[in-house]
């Protein structure tokens, strides 16, 4: 028996969706239909993350995770049809741990699922005590000595120039590099056309790493301009 | 009765301060006017001496008669007196001689000496007054032939003609030898003694009080026994002459030219100390010189009129005094005149102006000898043209001027400014005012087109009527001094042409004037007018808040007042409709959303199951297919009914247009090389900076390279291509369509596709949110077709840091 997830949403059927979805992956899955229920289930039931939709009855999503973070620290992903930025915003600063908009994508939703309740269990102890040869970001480690990046305590398995790339990124979160300077500080050539080259090896990167190669949260495109690693303020 | 008092009291204290004004303004004017040159007005007692001998006249006739005499004791002609007396006088003061000083001795020689004078116009002793003399009647044929008896004899007659005039005793003597005297006591003791300054009773020269003594090379003076100070410094300055102190033009100073022959002369005078008439013949009819007796009678009559005006001045000051003490009921009197004068017509005032004007002129040209004085200005300006003539003209008609003058003027711009000071805007209190506002209110109701023609009618007409007046009067004035027979007549044309010439320019400027100033209103008005159509077309709908009651623009303003309140209203409503239009969408996605996860949640499972027969997997697959377009769908209604909208929210950054093109390229590179068509690029390696929002832009390009790819014929090429020319970059998308493409079709348009079908996987709104992302960030979106090549432009503005 793996961990237990807890699936909140007034839409059965979407439940029960999610319920076949996370059981074949081997979580045990309990199911609410309001907020009300899920607090119920939360107080007499060790859970190990829970699902929540946005719009419920008698207790909406919102107010549920600002209850449920009122006791408990276990990760909680929204599951909203509002697909806003300014909703997702307004989910995170309630105290939720990751959004995810409908219609969602199955197996990212399995791959969010995995990812929060890895950290949160396996990684919980590791995450307290900083040391000098890794460098953290979200979900992401990158381990200087060994040059290996850990993508939720689980190793990620590069080439060497993406492993050149990743380090790169990993030293300088949140600063924006030109397709050019990239090509230069990795290949040590002089870039002519590398816009390309770069590009295919970040694609490649992000399939390896992000738990949505298409919406990449960590390898981002800034337009126009270059590419940076996006620094994540939350790490649990 | 307290208010019967008070009206009292207040006429009193008005009639006082009327009374000292006028008084203190004449006699203040009357003794400047009256007080003999030289004399300053702040020393009174000067002013009322009366002693004819302190007077520039009397020195001048002194010093005129003792030359006369010098030169006749030397030998040589007196006509310089002669001259002097017939009037033609140089030098000095002209207006101090301008009556007294000759006109008197107009007897029966007089004919004979003048014309003796005028030979000797050319005697080389008397070379600076030949020059004067130099005039046109003097050719000089007859100068220089008078014998040595001739020139005894003129001398004997002028010693014949001024002997008899007992007021001026003189004594002549050369060498010794006595050659004219007119009394003989100046030649024994008592001449001396009186010289001396001893007291002079019971002599013969009891009567004389001054006393002159040329002793061959200077000039004594002693009067009433004093002697006088005749050389200060010994330098003869024109100026000390008249006026303070003795300074006397006579041999002696060292600027005076004087010659050996005059070394032997000596001449002795004696001026009377009250001048009597002395006469001969029946009933007088033979005057002698007697320029002296004038002299002292004129100066008696002005001391009178001088103390009368003194007195005027005294008693003026005083009622001042008291005015001032009462100053308070004289104001209220003054407003009280006030109050009657707001009652009278403005055009009423005019004419009492006027006439008061017309008065004072009537006294001044009074004052100014008989004839008028603008004949005066004209002959002033046909002998001598130019201001030097016009000045000395109106310098002597304002000595001339009598103080009623100013009074009259005073009293005119007193109560002008009495009326100006209580009663403001007089000019709206009166006829023309009256017809003027009848005419405004008429006319404000005429459109703009009428206003502004009649007003330029109104100014041409007048200018025509000037013109023509002007002209006629011009004709006339060069008719009458043609025919030269009335030299009254064309002076009368000549003074009726400048009035009319003054007043018609002074009218139509008037007429320009406020014509012009409605005009430069209306204009100003205009450019107000324009400035508001163009914030109107900017957007702008906010109320500019001028006020134009009363203007031209009145109207127009009005109405584009309404229309700019109706486009607000109209805009704001739109908006709120586009809001709710919006919301409906968030709406309606969100709820499609729900079920729609259903859907493609349950489809999922349906595709992991195994063992379906192969008809139920292709069902499966299409239901997999329109789900997930279902989706792609909603979203994009979402998104583009949202920047549509402009609630879109945007992050503007500067960002490299070509690098955008490229990245977005090797972002969609898998799709590309997947597809049947080849992307050629023309983009320039150095930065292109403009100001947008990289993830819309980004998506607006990967609509357009989707498109491309998608409705591209098979095996064609898509060009790429970004181009600027420092101010504007384009970037451009041309292919060449699978499809033949309709004409004038709006692609843009929601849910229009190349095909109409709609059976593949776009949910049609590609180019909409293409063009609406890029309006958003602030470019321009534009596609055109051309047979079946289709073109999409993206332009936007360069930044200035960038080529």
């Amino acid at each position: 028996m793996g961990e237990c997830v807890l699936v909140v949403d007034d839409d059965r059927e979407i439940v029960k969706a999610i319920g076949i979805l996370l059981a074949a992956e081997g979580y045990e899955v309990l199911k609410a239909y309001d907020g009300l229920q899920a607090l119920d289930i939360l107080s007499t039931r060790q859970v190990g993350l829970v699902l929540i939709d946005v719009m419920m009855p008698k207790l909406d999503g919102l107010s549920a995770v600002m209850r449920i973070r009122e006791k408990q620290n276990i990760p909680i992903i929204v599951l909203s049809a509002k697909s806003e930025d300014s909703d997702k915003v307004l989910g995170l600063s309630m105290g939720a741990d990751d959004y995810v908009s409908k219609p969602y994508n199955p197996k990212e939703l399995a791959a969010r699922v995995k990812s929060h309740l890895r950290r949160y269990t396996s990684l919980g102890d590791i995450h307290a005590n900083n040391r000098a040869d890794e460098i953290k970001n979200g979900r992401l480690i990158y381990k200087t000595d060994e040059k290996i990046l850990y993508a939720d305590g689980e190793a990620v398995k590069l080439t060497a120039t993406e492993t050149k790339i990743v380090e790169l990124f990993m030293r300088n979160l949140g600063r924006i590099f030109p397709a050019e300077e990239i090509y230069r500080r990795v290949w040590e050539e002089e870039a002519f056309a590398s816009e390309n080259t770069v590009m295919v090896h970040i694609r490649r990167i992000r399939e390896k790493m992000e738990l949505n190669p298409k919406e990449p949260e960590y390898l981002k495109v800034v337009w126009g301009i270059g590419y940076k690693m996006e620094k994540q303020e939350k790490s649990v | 009765m307290d208010t019967k008092w008070k009206n009292r009291k207040r006429a009193f204290s008005f009639i006082i301060f009327f009374l000292g004004v006028s008084l203190t303004l004449g006699g203040l004017t009357g003794l400047i006017k009256d007080k003999s040159g030289g004399k300053r007005i702040w020393h009174p007692g000067k002013i009322l001496e009366n002693d004819y001998q302190e007077s520039g006249r009397f020195r001048d006739y002194i010093e005129n008669r003792l030359e006369t005499l010098l030169i006749m004791a030397a030998g040589g002609v007196p006509y310089r007196t002669w001259e002097f007396d017939s009037g033609y006088y140089y030098g000095g003061d002209y207006g101090i001689l301008s009556e007294g000083g000759y006109g008197y001795e107009y007897g029966g020689e007089f004919d004979y000496f003048y014309k003796e004078a005028e030979w000797e116009g050319y005697s080389e002793r008397e070379a600076q007054e030949s020059a004067y003399n130099s005039s046109a009647e003097n050719d000089g044929s007859v100068g220089n032939q008078l014998t040595e008896e001739d020139i005894k004899e003129i001398a004997q007659k002028y010693h014949d003609a001024i002997k008899g005039d007992k007021n001026l005793l003189y004594s002549v003597s050369y060498d010794g030898e006595v050659l004219y005297a007119n009394s003989d006591a100046l030649n024994s003791d008592i001449g001396l003694d009186a010289l001396g300054g001893k007291p002079t009773e019971g002599t013969p020269l009891e009567d004389y009080n001054f006393f002159l003594y040329f002793d061959g090379e200077k000039v004594r003076i002693v009067k009433d026994g004093r002697e006088a100070d005749v050389y200060g410094d010994g330098y003869y300055r024109a100026e000390n002459g008249s006026g303070e102190g003795s300074w006397w033009y006579v041999p002696g100073y060292s600027n005076f030219p004087t010659d050996e022959a005059m070394k032997k002369a000596r001449v002795f005078l004696a001026a009377a100390k009250e001048p009597v008439i002395y006469s001969e013949g029946v009933y007088g009819f033979r005057q002698f010189d007697n320029t002296l007796y004038w002299l002292h009678y004129e100066c008696s009559a002005k001391q009178k009129a001088l103390f009368r005006e003194a007195v005027c001045l005294t008693v003026g000051a005083g009622l001042l005094l008291l005015g001032f003490l009462c100053r308070k009921s004289r104001r209220e009197a003054l407003l009280a005149i006030a109050g009657f004068q707001a009652k009278i017509w403005v055009e009423g005032k005019a004419l009492l102006v006027l006439l008061m004007l017309c008065a004072a002129s009537f006294i001044a040209i009074k004052s100014n000898y008989g004839y008028g004085i603008w004949e005066e200005i004209v002959i002033a300006y046909d002998y001598e043209p130019g201001m030097e003539a016009v000045s000395a003209l109106s310098r002597e008609m304002i000595r001339n001027l009598p103080p009623v003058f100013y009074i009259v003027i005073f009293w005119t711009v007193y109560f002008i400014w009495n009326d100006v000071r209580h009663n403001k805007k007089i000019w709206r209190h009166g006829l023309t005012a009256k017809l003027c506002r009848a005419f405004t209110v008429k006319n404000l109701s005429r459109p703009l087109s009428r206003k502004m023609a009649k007003r330029n009618a109104v100014v041409f007409i007048g200018a025509v009527v000037y013109e023509a007046l002007i002209t006629v009067f011009v004709i006339w004035g060069k008719t009458a001094s043609g025919s030269a027979s009335v030299w009254i007549s064309r002076n009368a044309v000549l003074w009726i042409t400048f009035v009319l010439t003054v007043a018609g320019a002074v009218i139509l400027a008037m007429l320009a004037y406020f014509t012009g100033r409605k005009n430069m209103e209306t204009a100003r008005d205009l450019e107000v007018l324009a400035l508001n159509i163009s914030e109107i077309r900017k957007g702008n709908y906010t109320d500019m808040g001028k006020d134009f009651s009363g203007h031209d623009l009145e109207d127009m303003m009005a109405q584009l007042e309404d229309i700019r309140h109706g486009i607000a209203k109209a805009v704001d409503e739109q908006m709120k409709s586009e809001r709710m239009k919006v919301e409906l969408i968030a709406n309606v996605s969100h709820d499609i959303k729900t079920p729609l996860t259903s859907i493609i949640s349950y489809v999922q499972f349906l595709k992991q199951e195994e063992g379906l027969p192969d008809h139920v997997k292709d069902y499966i697959k299409i239901l997999d297919e329109k789900s997930q377009r279902l989706k792609n769908m909603v979203q994009d209604v979402f998104a583009v009914s949202k920047a549509a909208s402009g609630e879109l929210p945007m992050h503007m950054e500067e960002l490299d247009f070509g690098k955008l093109l490229r990245q977005t390229m090797a972002d969609m590179g898998e799709e590309i090389g997947k597809s049947a068509v080849a992307f050629r690029t023309e983009i320039p390696e150095s930065a292109v900076m403009i100001m947008a929002d990289g993830q819309r832009m980004y998506r607006v390009f990967q609509n357009l390279f989707q498109n491309a790819i998608k409705y591209s014929l098979d095996g064609s090429r898509v060009y790429v291509t970004l181009k600027t020319d420092g101010e504007l970059a384009v970037a451009s998308v041309k292919n060449t369509s699978h499809l033949e493409l309709d004409k004038g079709k709006d692609f843009t348009e929601r849910f229009i596709r190349g095909d109409e079908s709609r059976t593949d996987g776009g949910s049609g709104l590609g180019l909409s949110i293409a063009q609406s992302f890029t309006e958003a960030c602030g470019g321009k979106f534009s596609f055109e077709t051309d047979a079946d090549l289709f073109i999409v432009k993206v332009s936007f503005k360069t930044l200035h840091n960038t080529i």
